[in-house]
């Protein structure tokens, strides 16, 4: 770990992060105001469909982030973890559109898990230029 | 591989890998372990053999005769007592009944036109009559604690279910012994209403044993309006039973002479459901039918089931089903169905036009939420060609209220949901179980109020006294079938509903509730007191 001296993270690896962050924040409301709703509370609702909106917005703008960062480090990885997750919130969107909630509360589960796991991977190691890194 | 991870790309595909597995795992079960469509209660089995479907002759309630006039108010007779029916050919079926028939007779009235009928409790068990969808002042509203006695049973005022149990009781209660006169103004839009035992703690297992009848309302307006009549008019009351081996009614209660301990097992918390079809007290039967329009009264009077009917034709062709009135009564215009969903206590008034249909062919009326036998619910028989000279106007009605959320004076929340009880498994309206000593709503007359009613599983709620309409499902519009003025709508999984009212008619105590029925019974009420 010291002995790769301080990489520097482009703006492209800084970008990816702030998104897959921000992503974070948002799906971790969602159970939240589920559970308001659930328990009676209206306003739940229109927070819960709002932040569904919020997270499928920022899943599409972390495709594009994620898209840039193949192109300019080489690192496909993002982009495919992205692309997974963007369509499992996809489905997740209209089953609970649809009030299917045998699929909406495991893949809702299933995504947050997903999200976090994402933050985690993009948090704990610098995304650096696939070639400079392994030099 | 770079050395300076903590975690080698390879370790990484693993993990992601165990991860990917996990979540397909896991939607792979929920898929093979949820109930889709999603159903809320569990099915009891017949323990005789069912009979194969489309056999036995759709019978028709017999309408009541008045016994007397005066005063331009009707009076009727009805005794309620135990009686023995064949429900399913060749077995006897001992139940309670409305003047021994199962579904009870039928009242026919006109609007704006009092009804009076004298109930008498020749059960075993006190009894409460309910006119469902009738706007009715609050002493002939049938109260679940204003209970009539069988005779001799006075002692039982003081044994009231869970009131009495844990030392809550009702002050308020009416108690009468052996007969009781429930006055009907019927100042309302005509439509199809239906009486119902409504006993504190009991009214599942009562209306399960046979407590159920039909009460027609009309109109000048209506009758002008040519839509199908006489004998091309039917009344469906759609109800799912099962049987024990000794012929009875089976029904999981706790307490099975229906007195003390309410509540059924475990297993049936969330409703009861069962493998018979019945319409009209009759599993699965037959009607022939002329080649014209036909004009269905359909009454879902299960505890629990709800149904998505389609009438499907011999080559699988699926009728229209023109609604043209709903709960309370008539649609401003016709609303056009292939799937109608329709929950415990909701009625939908449907015409059916059988001229398409070829002479001979059958057309099946099927429940698409059902699987085995209780997909199937009955069948019309096309038997001949004949002259139809009725018709389905394009403007139904023009009375319909017209509420705007504007009007509204306040907005209520209420969640219907699981929840515990007196150490029980129970059902609640805004987290509380039933008390009827507690007041949950007060409301003036003449308000208006906007409801915002959330569900966590299959609730049908319904409001005593007022009809209302629904704005809103889940944030979006209303569904096809929410058209009219209605007064049970049925909210599924998860799902919220907006309503609007107008509290008017009477002042009074009245109720507010689940009707599946099983719920009801378990804590799922709240009162309304009109001021
Ligand atoms: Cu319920």
């Amino acid at each position: 770990m010291l002995a790769v001296a301080a990489p520097r993270m482009t703006p492209a690896g800084w970008t990816l992060r702030a998104v897959v962050s921000a992503h974070a924040v948002a799906i971790a409301g969602q159970p939240v105001f589920a559970g308001m709703y659930l328990t009676g509370d209206y306003a739940g609702l229109s927070l819960h469909s709002a932040g569904a909106d919020v997270v499928t917005s920022i899943g599409y703008l972390q495709v594009i982030v994620a898209i840039v960062v193949w192109v300019r480090l080489r690192q496909a990885w993002p982009f495919l973890a992205t692309s997974a997750v963007v369509a499992a919130e996809t489905v997740q969107y209209f089953a609970g559109l649809d009030g299917a909630l045998w699929l909406h509360l495991p893949l809702g589960v299933t995504t947050v898990v997903a999200v976090v796991v994402q933050f985690i991977d993009v948090w704990r190691r610098p995304l650096l230029r696939q070639g400079a890194a392994d030099a | 591989m770079p050395s300076g991870r903590g975690v080698t790309r390879r370790q990484m595909l693993g993990i992601g890998g165990a991860l990917g597995l996990m979540a397909a795992t896991g939607l792979t079960s929920a898929a093979a372990l949820a109930r889709r469509p999603s159903i809320t209660g569990a099915q009891l089995r017949s323990a005789v053999p069912l009979p194969p479907p489309f056999q036995v002759p759709l019978p028709v309630p017999a309408v009541l005769k008045p016994v007397g006039t005066s005063g331009g108010a009707d009076r009727y007779e009805i005794t309620q007592c135990e009686a023995s029916a064949e429900i399913l050919p060749g077995v006897t079926t001992p139940m309670w009944t409305y003047n021994g028939t199962f579904p009870g007779p039928t009242i026919e009235s006109r609007r704006g036109r009092p009804v009076t009928v004298s109930h008498r409790n020749e059960l075993p068990v006190p009894t409460v009559v309910h006119l469902h969808g009738g706007r009715t002042p609050a002493a002939s509203d049938g109260y679940p604690t204003d209970l009539l006695l069988p005779e001799g049973r006075q002692e039982h005022s003081m044994h009231m279910g869970h009131g009495s149990e844990h030392g809550m009781h009702d002050p308020r209660a009416v108690v009468t012994e052996l007969t009781r006169d429930y006055t009907f103004p019927l100042d309302q839009r005509p439509t199809l209403l239906w009486y119902h035992d409504h006993r504190m703690d009991f009214t599942a297992p009562a209306i399960w044993r046979g407590l159920a009848g039909l009460h027609i309302v009309r109109d000048d307006a209506e009758d002008a309006l040519g839509l199908p009549a006489g004998p091309r008019e039917l009344p469906l009351m759609i109800a799912d039973r099962a049987f024990a081996a000794d012929g009875s009614l089976a029904y999981p209660a706790l307490d099975p002479t229906l007195r003390v301990r309410p509540g059924v097992r475990e297993p049936y918390l969330a409703g009861v459901l069962g493998d018979v079809i019945l319409v009209n007290g009759a599993p699965w039967p037959v009607h022939e039918v002329d080649a014209a329009r036909y004009r269905l009264r359909i009454l879902n009077a299960s505890n629990a089931r709800h149904y998505e009917l389609e009438a499907v034709t011999g080559d699988g062709h699926r009728l229209d089903l023109v609604q043209i009135g709903a709960d309370q009564g008539l649609l401003a215009a016709p609303v056009v169905h292939r799937l109608l969903p329709i929950a415990p206590a909701e009625r939908y008034d449907v015409v059916v036009d059988f001229s398409g249909v070829p002479i001979g062919g059958l057309v099946k009326v099927v429940n698409r939420l059902g699987s085995g036998r209780t997909r199937d619910v009955m069948a019309f028989r096309v038997a001949r060609k004949a002259a139809d000279d009725s018709r389905v106007p394009r403007t139904l009605s023009t009375d319909l209220p017209a509420w705007r959320r504007s009007d509204a004076v306040r907005v209520r929340d209420f969640a219907f949901r699981a929840g515990r009880m007196h150490s029980g498994h129970g059902w609640l309206i805004g987290g509380l179980p039933f008390d009827p000593a507690r007041t949950d709503v007060t409301t003036r007359l003449g308000d208006v109020e906007v409801w915002r009613l959330i569900a966590d599983v299959h609730h049908p709620v319904h409001l005593h006294l007022v009809g209302f309409r629904v704005l809103s499902r889940s944030g979006r519009p209303p569904l096809p079938h929410d058209a009219g003025l209605k007064d049970t709508v049925s909210l599924r999984p998860g799902e919220a509903v907006e309503i609007i009212t107008r509290f008017d008619g009477y002042r009074g105590r009245y109720l507010f509730h689940c009707h599946n029925a099983e719920h009801e019974d378990m804590g799922m009420m709240a009162n309304l007191e009109i001021v």
